[in-house]
């Protein structure tokens, strides 16, 4: 033996795995190699210090879990037998179900086909009604969202805010009796130019509401700005509402008036008779 | 509830010289339905997986729960054991697969630094301690520093009782290569517990 052929036989020497042959061949050659034996002797004291390395022990927790875990799985594989056997028996009534005579099999094919497509005509018209009621329900939440921010932003006192909270409003599609109060109070009220004029254009979105329509009228008397006398002129015009005549002439009658204003309001008056 | 004093446990806790056909066996009535048996199983092999997973993560809770999922994973895969070679063959490519997933789920999680806890690896031995202790927590200290494939071998070939052929089996590899392996790790772990040992006293 050579000591190449030692080499490869060291892992098995460690591991007491070399035949009885092998092994007086591989002794034979290390009572007569100085380095193959140098070599051996420091593999092999790794090997045995490996040894004293101590088992060391899980804790207890380790086996309870492994219990717990086989007892669920033994569980879960018992659920799955008994789930398994109806099934087979409702395929045998099933099948006793079916008719011998192919004729009345085609009739049951047939009927069978109608009442799917019957169902399934049924459960759609039922799906989209549901459909519809749930984005109606959607729509009706959104749109009380928007009121409370409207409304909260109406009480700003910064007149940027106001103006967000107009153009919120008229972003609500059902404006409840808060909302035109609000809007009202806005316009009759708001020291801002420019918000009393939005208000204006929120308030048409919603004149078809009776309120509304009064609360233009009685607001148009009170207004100072000319911009927004001007704009309720339009409004009240382009709705065609009798009753503003009477408020018209009583801006025309107000000697302070400015002349623009005044001559919207005649125009207004012919308009409105 | 099983309980698990109804059990075979070997007096040590430890397995010597088991009838490997009984674990097939075993495995065979596992598949047949009567998952209970895996009790079995477990009470062989679980101190010495413990113990592989121990010294390849550093980390005790670690290694329990990489042992509690090489079990969990017998009874799901337990109809893929085809009884052609060693139960605990078997089992130790199982255990391979989970050791690799708990390296790579802990690479998304830990910079690699923080992961030995094992206080043997950092506390320095007091000198009253036996001599056979520090030789431990030196040896186990220079097996840490071994490449993962050497210190695996050298695990699977010295604590696991498998056989050379088996862990080339194991491996998917040839005999010769897990043999020169087995040589080279050895001497690298000779020249790093030599080191330390210099470390330790000067």
């Amino acid at each position: 033996m050579n000591c190449e052929r030692m080499k490869d036989l060291l892992a098995d020497y460690l591991a007491g795995e070399l035949d009885e042959k092998t092994l007086a061949e591989a002794q034979g050659h290390l009572a007569g190699c100085a380095a193959c034996r140098g070599e051996l002797e420091s593999l092999s004291a790794i090997w045995t210090k490996l040894g004293v390395l101590p088992k060391e022990q899980p804790s207890d927790a380790l086996r309870s879990r492994f219990y717990d875990m086989l007892e669920a799985y033994k569980e879960n594989l018992a659920k799955g037998g008994i789930a398994a056997r109806p099934l087979h028996s409702i395929s045998l009534w099933l099948s006793r179900l079916m008719p011998r005579r192919p004729a009345y099999q085609l009739a049951l094919a047939f009927g069978l086909i109608i009442a799917g497509l019957g169902s399934g005509y049924f459960l759609n018209v039922r799906s989209r009604s549901n459909a519809r009621f749930e984005v109606a329900t959607l729509k009706q939440e959104v749109d009380e969202m928007r009121r409370t921010v409207a409304v909260s932003l109406l009480k700003q006192a910064s007149p940027s805010e106001r103006l967000m909270g107009v153009s919120w409003s008229s972003r609500i599609d059902q404006p409840g009796g808060e909302i035109i109060t609000a809007l009202l109070e806005t316009l009759d009220h708001d020291s801002n130019v420019n918000v009393r004029l939005a208000a204006v254009d929120a308030l048409y979105l919603f004149y078809g509401h009776r309120e509304v329509k009064d609360g233009l009228v009685r607001s148009l008397a009170g207004q100072t700005s000319p911009l927004v006398q001007l704009a309720l002129i339009d409004l009240l015009v382009g709705i065609r509402e009798r009753r503003a005549a009477e408020a018209l002439e009583g801006l025309i009658q107000d000697h302070k008036l400015n002349p623009k204003v005044k001559k919207r309001a005649e125009l207004g008056l012919v308009q409105l008779s | 509830m099983v309980e698990p004093k109804s059990i075979w446990v070997s007096p040590s806790g430890i397995r010597r010289f088991v009838d490997p056909t009984s674990d097939n066996r075993l495995m065979k009535e596992i598949k047949d339905g009567r998952v209970e048996r895996l009790a079995i199983l477990f009470e062989r092999y679980h101190i010495m997986l413990f113990n592989f997973f121990l010294r390849l993560t550093g980390n005790r809770s670690s290694s329990e729960d990489l042992v509690q999922d090489v079990f969990f994973r017998i009874l799901k895969y337990r109809k893929t054991y085809l009884g052609q070679s060693k139960f605990s063959v078997w089992m130790y490519q199982i255990a391979r697969n989970v050791h690799v997933d708990f390296l790579r789920k802990r690479k998304l999680e830990v910079p690699l630094d923080d992961q030995f806890e094992e206080p043997a690896s950092s506390e320095t031995p007091a000198v009253e301690r036996l001599s056979a202790e520090i030789d431990a927590s030196l040896l186990k200290r220079a097996l840490d520093r071994l490449p993962l494939r050497k210190k695996e071998v050298l695990l699977l070939s010295r604590f696991q009782e498998l056989k050379y052929r088996e862990i080339a089996e194991l491996l998917g590899c040839d005999i010769g290569s897990i043999k020169s392996t087995v040589h080279r790790a050895i001497k690298d772990l000779g020249r790093i517990y030599l080191e330390l040992q210099g470390g330790e006293s000067p």
